[in-house]
């Protein structure tokens, strides 16, 4: 790696700055999510772009990964079919505890990041008992020097996602069955991987988990003067976007799952997710919240993300997820397919 | 040196001014600032600018490409403050020059000068944070309440920050509008500093910001023939360009804080008009790193992470 361009800290310390961002939406009403405090030492204001941004995107991740939990299950049928998540780069994020909450936790959730980054959430959750009582169990144990959290349906363990059969140990060591549904996540975590690697967990991801969907939001768009400039800021805090240039339009996102195993991809950009995916309730809502002056600057931002969503379905009950289910285009075939 | 000169050279370093220079510069500006016309008259030749937004060693930038004041003639369209690190120094400086040379800058009011917007986008912080009160966002706020609305050039170019109201169809019902206020949430003085053109609307639509219009290209002609106005200067919109014309010239976007937020990587303009109103274009981009000598901190601004 250039040590100057992408340094390991600069990129774990971005998971602080999302942290600080989910707290400060937070506080503002965007979203509920009672945890997330227990992991930012220094609360931070962001500006109402900020705040807007980061709403969208868990709006559009909630959205799917509701689609994902309610996938398979049958009018007839109260049981819920067993189902898995796994968390690539997972850094603070507290999902799980708020699925649990929800009373929607899947049977197994498992988070993977570098151990610099589990060992410090493995030392919140130690240390919180606001955490620590929603997983403690019998088979349960926290160790802080180890970076890792066990007990029956979360794992936190620490790897470097780089390394592949490092990765296989640590997913089958972690308990997951590969038949299961599982809905795999990667928020803003391939893109600072080298384009090998990024491929290579894609690829990885596509041949161990038949019935899956992977979720992926991350930047595109580096060669404009918006992208340019983005390039530029983020690679003077040791951040740089290593895989932007393998991938850096939203045909090229579908075509990194295409090409690497997986049966159907679709690539939106923030704007369209919000203008189009994103509840028109909840936007009214969030709209309402603070004063937005920002709109040209908003429309470009949001133009350089994207979530793509990438689907195998041996088990055939992904049939109609998507950014489209229940619309008029989910009729049409409107996602790319693998030939 | 007087002690104004003193101000401005100081300021022109970045270094804002004491709590109490503040307060007795802000008192001086509200003496000239009060007899201005809502539509302040400004003679050519004269240098229109855009937002600044407190991009402070930017505005240095302009006024390398456009020549110091009071050399050059100024005409200012608002959105001093906000967004930038030292929205203090900028707007300050920009007042002190205001106070100096009155008629040789003119600095008419965006919707950034505005109690309640500052509280949202950065200025009310700032002052905070430099003064560790607020009493410096104060007087600065009051002052905003005394800046004109709108300025024509030579009666032939009608400058505005946003653009036009739907309750506004001429140059004299702006000049009676009571503008010693907070920015309304509605109303003429209010759509003049938030409204929009906007190429898709017939007439006039529902603004997505909240406040204002927008506005489409038959309203401009009128309003423009009414007048008997060549055309219409505003800034209030980001433009990758740093200019943008619309509606067959009838109105131009200029904007002059470039690489917006530190994150935009757009360029920024100014329009000279010269003494028969001829029209160049002075673009520009952000200033240098290593002109932003210490302490100005290094930009790091917020993406979604």
């Amino acid at each position: 790696m250039a040590e100057s361009r992408s340094n390991r800290a600069a990129v774990q310390a971005t998971n602080d700055d999302a942290s600080a961002s989910k707290l400060s939406c937070v506080k503002k009403g965007y979203m509920k999510d009672d945890y997330v405090h227990l992991f930012v030492k220094r609360p931070l204001r962001r500006s109402p772009i900020i705040n807007r941004g980061y709403f969208s995107r868990w709006a559009a991740f909630r959205k799917l990964l509701a689609q994902f939990l309610e996938s398979g299950i049958s009018s007839n049928e109260t049981a819920q079919p067993k189902k898995q998540i796994l968390s690539l780069g997972a850094g603070f994020d507290t999902t799980y505890f708020q699925l649990l909450d929800e009373g929607k936790a899947p049977f197994l959730y498992v988070e993977l990041d570098f151990k610099e980054v589990t060992s410090k959430k493995a030392a919140v959750i130690e240390n919180s008992s606001q955490l620590r009582d929603k997983i403690l169990g019998a088979n349960s144990s926290i160790s802080v020097e180890e970076g890792q959290v066990l007990s029956d349906h979360y794992k936190l363990l620490p790897v470097d996602l780089r390394d592949i059969p490092k990765l296989r140990d640590v997913v089958s060591f972690a308990g997951m069955d590969l038949s299961l549904p599982t809905f795999i996540i990667a928020e803003c975590v391939l893109i600072y991987l080298d384009p090998d690697s990024s491929r290579a967990i894609v690829n990885w991801a596509s041949k161990t988990f038949s019935t899956a969907v992977f979720f992926l939001y991350e930047q595109i768009h580096p060669d404009d003067a918006f992208g340019h400039q983005m390039i530029i800021n983020l690679e003077s805090r040791g951040c740089a976007l290593l895989s932007i240039d393998a991938s850096p339009t939203l045909l090229a996102k579908e075509r990194l799952f295409l090409e690497n195993g997986w049966q159907r991809a679709v690539a939106w950009d923030m704007l369209k997710v919000y203008g189009s995916f994103v509840d028109t309730q909840e936007k009214r809502r969030i709209e309402r919240l603070e004063l937005f002056d920002e709109f040209e600057e908003w429309h470009m931002m949001q133009e350089h993300y994207c979530v793509t969503y990438a689907v195998n379905d041996a088990m055939g009950i992904f049939g109609d997820f998507g950014f489209t289910r229940g619309s008029r285009e989910s009729m049409n075939i409107s996602s790319a397919m693998s030939p | 040196m007087s002690d104004l000169d003193r101000q401005i050279e100081q300021l022109k370093r970045c270094e804002p001014l004491s709590e109490s220079e503040v307060k007795s510069l802000c008192l001086k500006a509200m003496e000239i600032l009060v007899e201005e016309s809502n539509v302040q008259s400004v003679d050519a030749p004269v240098t229109l600018c855009g937002d600044i937004h407190g991009q402070f060693y930017d505005m240095m930038e302009l006024f390398k490409v456009g020549g110091d004041c009071p050399k050059t003639n100024y005409l200012f369209l608002g959105d001093f403050v906000d967004r930038g690190y030292y929205s203090v120094e900028t707007f300050l400086l920009l007042l002190a020059l205001k106070v100096r040379y009155p008629d040789r800058i003119t600095l008419i009011r965006g919707n950034h000068e505005s109690r309640q917007i500052t509280q949202v986008y950065g200025f009310y912080d700032e002052c905070l944070r430099k003064y560790g009160s607020v009493n410096v966002w104060r007087y600065c706020t009051d002052i905003f309440d005394y800046m004109s609305l709108s300025a024509v050039v030579e009666n032939k170019i009608f400058c505005v920050h946003g653009g036009l109201s739907p309750t506004i169809n001429t140059l004299d019902q702006i000049r009676t509008i009571d503008r010693k206020q907070e920015v309304p949430h509605d109303g003429a003085m209010c759509d003049l500093l938030w409204s929009d053109p906007e190429d898709i609307v017939e007439g006039w639509g529902l603004s997505p910001r909240g406040a204002g219009f927008l506005f489409g290209g038959g309203v401009v002609m009128n309003f423009n023939h009414t007048n008997n106005i060549d055309y219409i200067g505003r800034a209030h919109q980001l433009v990758m360009e740093g200019y943008k014309w619309m509606f067959d010239s009838q109105i131009v976007t200029v904007w002059s804080a470039p690489n917006y937020c530190y994150r935009c990587g757009n360029i920024a303009s100014i329009l000279e008009l010269d003494e028969n109103l001829n029209k160049e274009f002075r673009v520009f981009q952000a200033a240098q790193q290593d002109s932003r000598g210490p302490p100005a901190r290094k930009p790091a601004p917020d993406y979604f992470l």
